[in-house]
């Protein structure tokens, strides 16, 4: 116990860095994928066939294989198999491709759930709309669009939590985020070496993100009570 | 027929990537050293690996490999980045060019130099055989290793000796993981470097509790580089000068690591 | 040329012809109730009207200007129709309240996005608003509404949104306004307040075209009743001679089925 408290303020200082790289892959991944799911979501209820097909064909590829499998590919593809080396070496260009991986995995989970939502709007919110001689872009920012929101807020919340745990898995390109800093000290980091309660204790930090964002997410889902 | 027409588009997929992946054989086409001057950092493939690399109380990457790399990038009129890696991707993140070198205490065993371009040998080496330090006395040779389960890290050099005894093994993440099933009870003993075994385990290190009983063979360390790669030969000589004029022993020194005379290297 | 003149309406989904060439004929000021089966096309055929369905044939004017014609080159564009469509008000069977707006947002709503198209709109943004507004908050108080004015589509009965809905209709001054069963989603007791209001907007003279089941409304609110059967109107005319002595078998048949059920 002595022995941990010793090691704590390393050991903090550690997983809080990791927990920065956990954090912004967070906040990106989910800046990028909210709004590029409702694009992939178009495309693939466009009454363009060829562009439908194409859609659901990537979001069929995407969601059925392995996140860990795509940044795999992401980040060695280029330099490996093209031979043009667009990451780089450093932590940025991993930061950048683990982001872009993330992005497009969950924009094709999100763009599902927008689909079902807007799906389940009734077509006579549209026609509403149209009698009243709305343009298309009109009916769906002004009246289906908080409908949707409403809706997908439950299916949103459980992939949102899943990727709060998932960016876990960007340590397969070495992104050191803070389960790589954890087991780091498990090989030997500062000083302290054969340490598993660091990786244990990671999964406070979790938790309590975690919990904060389910508060946000709940106040959210209470905010949009008022109408049914 | 839709069904059909997803699977023949699936299989499509698969070979195209399949074939790109064919085509890899790199070969650079142009000077590596040229490519690492031309963008003025020598990015170093490393994992957290006490003595070779490992970090000081700042942050900084100290340790016999880390120095010698910085004072290698330096003759070359570069920088050093330190990148640690997830260390079986050390081939593709070669490839990939993430890294330009790898050089991390790595064994020079037959995969090591048929995947990459590696330096001469600049250290001695050697897999060792780690039990719970209550049962070291029970093993004197290696007949006594008879009927124990091994920890192994994946793909290491550990590995093959473990495949050598014939014993059934486990094969973990990395060489501390392997200490934790022996400290756990999970396996009984494990197989990992010596460089790592003398700085980890025994007396007044993290693992007290658990201790090296024998050497099962002997084995070097070098530095690996893409393969064709011009700055190997760049770093033997880099090695032979700092041999000669004994900033190579200093360093070895201060980590208290013992180097191979590079005048007889290479052959 | 009758004020609203409707020539040669068909529309087929499928391989199903629904409407099979529907004339009709409405003066302004009069209310046409159509009635007949369900399955007769009464409902299509007001879709039609508002542009919801396009005819595969057929012509649609009101007061001599050809608002469509299936021969016409433009007849598909969604642009052209968004703006010819507000010649027509549609209250629909499940009122289609938009249910994140109060009752006043629900009926300003449209009002507010057309003012956007307005010349000189950011200068006037504040003064048209208003006026919106007011005029909104008026209709509501002509449907009785005046204390629900910020209250949420569930927050009020069925009979109480369907008022809203015709306001929301009537805030866009339709030449015509029309009514797909305005009543049959309601309990028996809520369909009086309805009636009641339809009836009002009758004795204002607003041309209105109500699709309807009940037949003893339809013949004292009706200036015209149009029966229809298999995808045309068999009998147009005042409502004592359709409904009261219907000249076609048919229509008999129909009224008296109805009157028994």
């Amino acid at each position: 116990m002595e022995h941990i408290l010793q090691q704590m303020p390393i050991v903090l200082r550690s997983l809080n860095a990791g927990f920065l790289q956990t954090l912004k892959l967070f906040f990106v991944t989910g800046l990028g994928a909210i709004p590029l799911g409702l694009v992939i979501a178009f495309g693939s209820m466009s009454r363009f066939r060829p562009l439908s097909v194409l859609t659901r064909l990537v979001v069929w590829v995407v969601r059925g294989t392995p996140l860990m499998i795509q940044l795999l590919i992401i980040y060695y593809f280029p330099g490996i198999v093209l031979h043009r080396a667009i990451w780089g070496g450093g932590e940025a260009g991993r930061f950048l491709a683990a982001a872009i991986a993330f992005i497009f995995n969950y924009a094709c989970y999100f763009s599902e759930i927008y689909r079902g939502g807007i799906q389940s709007v009734p077509a006579g919110q549209t026609e509403a709309g149209l009698v009243l001689g709305m343009t298309r872009p009109q009916i769906f920012f002004r009246v289906t669009l908080l409908q949707v929101v409403k809706r997908i807020v439950p299916p949103m919340s459980n992939e949102i939590i899943t990727l709060v745990k998932d960016t876990a898995l960007a340590r397969i390109i070495a992104l050191q985020e803070i389960i790589w800093a954890g087991q780091a000290f498990l090989r030997g980091s500062n000083g302290i070496a054969g340490a598993l309660w660091p990786l244990f204790f990671t999964a406070v930090y979790y938790l309590i993100f975690n919990g904060v964002v389910t508060l946000a997410l709940e106040r959210l889902e209470k905010r949009l009570d008022y109408f049914r | 027929m839709k069904k059909t027409l997803i699977l023949i588009t699936a299989l499509a997929l698969l070979l195209s990537l399949a074939a790109c992946g064919g085509g890899s054989g790199g070969k650079s086409d142009s000077s590596d050293k040229a490519y690492v001057q031309d963008k003025g950092t020598l990015v170093v493939g490393i994992t957290d690996f006490a003595p070779m690399d490992y970090k000081d109380a700042d942050g900084q990457w100290i340790g016999f490999d880390a120095d010698m790399a910085k004072a290698f990038a330096e003759s070359l009129g570069v920088e050093a980045e330190f990148i640690e890696i997830d260390w079986s991707n050390k081939v593709p993140e070669l490839e990939n060019k993430s890294i330009d070198v790898v050089w991390n205490g790595m064994t020079l065993n037959d995969e090591a130099l048929e995947a990459m371009a590696c330096s001469n040998a600049y250290c001695e080496n050697a897999q060792t055989v780690i039990v719970p330090a209550e049962k070291a006395g029970d093993y004197a040779t290696e007949a006594d290793l008879e009927g124990l389960v091994f920890a192994v890290e994946d793909g290491s050099a550990g590995e093959e000796q473990a495949v050598a005894l014939g014993n059934e093994y486990t094969e973990v993440l990395t060489q501390a993981d392997a200490l934790l099933e022996v400290r756990s009870g999970t396996s009984d003993a494990a197989i990992i470097d010596l460089q790592m075994a003398n700085a980890m385990v025994g007396a007044d290190t993290d693992y007290a509790d658990l201790a090296a009983v024998m050497n099962l063979n002997s084995e070097q360390y070098g530095v690996g580089f893409r393969k064709g790669s011009d700055l190997c030969q760049a770093l033997n000589d880099f090695f032979l000068a700092s041999y000669e004029d004994g900033t190579m022993q200093q360093i070895a020194d201060t980590y208290g690591i013992a180097v191979i005379d590079q005048t007889a290297a290479g052959k | 040329m009758a004020f609203l003149d409707v020539k040669g309406i068909r529309k087929a989904f499928g391989g199903t012809e629904v409407l099979r060439g529907v004339d009709l004929t409405l003066e302004q000021g009069q209310v046409l109730s159509l009635i007949g089966s369900s399955g007769a096309g009464k409902t299509t055929l007001l879709r039609c009207l508002n542009f919801l369905e396009t005819p595969d044939a057929g012509s649609v004017s009101v007061n001599g200007e050809v608002l469509f014609d299936a021969a016409g080159p433009a007849a598909r564009r969604e642009a052209d129709i968004r703006r010819r469509r507000l010649h027509f008000g549609l209250v629909f069977q499940s009122f289609n309240l938009f249910p994140q707006y109060t009752a006043l947002q629900n009926v300003a709503l449209a009002g507010k996005l057309l003012a956007k198209e307005e010349p000189e709109f950011r200068g006037r943004k504040k003064q048209l608003y208003r006026d919106i507004d007011d005029r909104a908050r008026q209709l509501l108080e002509q449907m009785g509404l005046a204390d629900r004015l910020d209250s949420y589509p569930h927050q009020l009965s069925g009979g109480q949104q369907q008022r809203v809905a015709i306001a929301r209709a009537l805030a866009l001054q339709p030449d015509i306004l029309c009514f797909d069963e305005p009543t049959s989603a309601l309990d028996p007791e809520l369909t009086a307040e309805v009636l009641r209001v339809i009836r009002g907007l009758a004795q204002r003279r607003t041309t209105m075209v109500i699709v309807t089941h009940e037949i003893a409304f339809a013949r004292e609110v009706s200036t015209q009743v149009a029966f229809m059967d298999g995808g045309v109107v068999v009998e147009q005319g005042p409502p004592e001679q359709v409904i009261g002595a219907p000249a076609l078998e048919r229509t008999r048949r129909f009224l008296e089925s109805y009157m028994s059920s």
